[in-house]
């Protein structure tokens, strides 16, 4: 296989095949939080895609460069990665608001919310540090800064586009006629699980 | 070694707390935005229980637009005179005269209006609306289902044995709710009102004055002895049915005196709201089924 065929399974298999919500099940506070209506959900996958790919570039970096040499990752990585993530959101949050207010109002309070979304510090993770990553597909022992920009891509597209599908779905149930001790939460875990199957059924394709 | 390696993860986190404090802080000077104190002060000012009244969505926004001088100082509308006193003092402009509003019902049949037919099915106005117009004769008044008294979210609104809906001016709020609830809101059975109206007319009949007398015995019969007899000019018969101009209307009471048919009731919060809506509520005609039978 060509590099060039080998990220685009790369990203496939993070979008879809390994969907971070709906096959893996992380980071469903806002897969059910947020996903009331399309609009909000469109600015809640917009800063998942941006704060992902950023968490990711700079645990890498810091892995490399910090961690690692010292030989403190093993045990150091969660509050480390925890801290740059964190410290990352602050910043990019004052820059946005300086430099461009319009979309620092599309993105809003979702920003600072997902900081400590588990599904950014686990994507952050599988990137930076050696043997997390286990998708199967024949790469490296570790991720190189590409592959792991690929990835990070592929999650947080797959995160949003699942995200704005259940909006979807739900914004339907909001009409449909659900029994009242359906109605709400319980729906849409119910329809949450339905959905989950289909993309449960592509698991056969370099699956975890 | 131990003693290494708890050296080497305390100057780990060290180092990239370090980076990462540093970082933040001269971000946090370089990209200083200025924001107005006036916000936080004015939001602190607001009732601060997003109640959606004022038709904004939050008493934050609010505060943000007064700031930004899209909104005037008396743009709260739960808030009252106080409140805006204290958003003008902050602004620095005049609080201007609040136009609190509450609801007020146009109807006084009820319980005793003429029936069309026997209706026997959901108990919700909008549903017996929908039914060749509900089952009471008079097409404009009110269904008295209580549509209004469920929707009201302050408890405002009371059903009383007449079967027509009491507002307590004490809780109304002005939110308009129970207007857009009201199957018949829009021709005005509900209507929102200036919060000092002195005088409410009970009728909101727009129909041949013969066709409702045979409905309701209560109803505006368009005699103009009000408008005859107000000294200040306030109320007049337009299309067979009495309004009050508000601008003009003192609350002196004579209109309520004059009126053979007992349909305009003293209002407003400086009555006793709920004895005056109580006032002239009795109707001759028997409740039967059947028109006129």
């Amino acid at each position: 296989m060509t590099a060039v065929s080998q990220l685009a399974l790369l990203f496939i298999g993070a979008a879809l095949v390994n969907n971070i919500l709906l096959t893996r099940f992380i980071g469903l506070c806002p897969f059910f939080g947020v996903s009331g209506n399309i609009q909000t959900s469109f600015g809640m996958s917009l800063a998942v895609v941006f704060v992902m790919m950023m968490a990711s570039s700079a645990t890498w970096i810091v892995w490399e460069i910090v961690l690692a040499p010292l030989g403190v990752g093993e045990f150091l990585y969660i509050p480390a990665f925890i801290l740059i993530i964190a410290s990352l959101v602050q910043f990019v949050e004052m820059y946005l608001r300086k430099s461009s207010p319009v979309l620092y109002r599309s993105m809003g309070i979702y920003l600072p919310l997902i900081t400590t979304n588990c599904a950014v510090l686990a994507i952050a993770t599988e990137s930076a540090k050696p043997g997390f990553f286990k998708m199967n597909i024949a790469l490296g022992a570790s991720l190189s800064l590409g592959e792991a920009l690929v990835y990070t891509l592929g999650v947080s597209v797959g995160f949003g586009f699942a995200l704005l599908t259940f909006a979807a779905l739900r914004e339907r149930l909001e009409l449909a006629p659900v029994h009242r001790l359906l109605a709400g939460s319980p729906i849409a875990f119910l329809t949450a699980g339905l959905l989950s199957l289909a993309y449960v059924g592509l698991s056969g394709w370099f699956g975890l | 070694m131990d003693i290494v390696l708890i050296a080497k993860a305390v100057g780990a986190l060290s180092i990239i707390g370090l980076v990462t404090s540093a970082v933040l802080s001269s971000a946090a000077r370089r990209f200083h935005v200025e924001v107005d104190e006036r916000v936080e002060e004015v939001a602190a000012v607001l009732p601060g229980s997003n109640c959606g009244a004022c038709g904004n969505p939050s008493c934050f926004a609010v505060a943000e637009m007064v700031v930004a001088e899209e909104l005037p100082a008396n743009a709260c509308v739960a808030g009252g005179q106080k409140v805006a006193n204290g958003i003008g003092a902050i602004m620095g402009v005049g609080a201007g005269e609040v136009a609190a509003i509450v609801s007020s019902r146009h109807c006084g049949g009820g319980a005793s209006c003429i029936r069309s037919f026997g209706y026997a099915g959901v108990r919700s106005c909008a549903a017996a609306h929908k039914l060749a117009g509900g089952p009471i004769a008079c097409s404009f008044g009110c269904i008295g289902f209580g549509d209004c008294e469920r929707a009201c979210p302050f408890d405002a609104i009371a059903m009383d044995e007449r079967g027509l809906p009491v507002i307590d001016l004490e809780k109304c709020t002005g939110c308009g709710i129970c207007v857009r609830e009201c199957p018949r809101g829009q021709i005005h059975l509900l209507e929102m009102l200036p919060e000092k109206a002195p005088v409410v007319v009970r009728c909101n009949a727009h129909d041949k004055v013969k066709v409702r007398k045979g409905n309701c015995a209560m109803c505006c019969i368009a005699c103009k002895k009000c408008e005859r007899e107000c000294p200040s000019d306030a109320i007049h018969v337009i299309d067979l049915l009495a309004v009050v101009d508000y601008a003009k209307c003192t609350g002196c009471g004579v209109c309520v005196e004059v009126c053979p048919q007992r349909c305009i009731d003293l209002y407003g919060r400086g009555n006793d709201a709920m004895a005056a809506d109580g006032a002239g509520a009795t109707c001759g005609l028997d409740v039967t089924l059947g028109r006129g039978a």
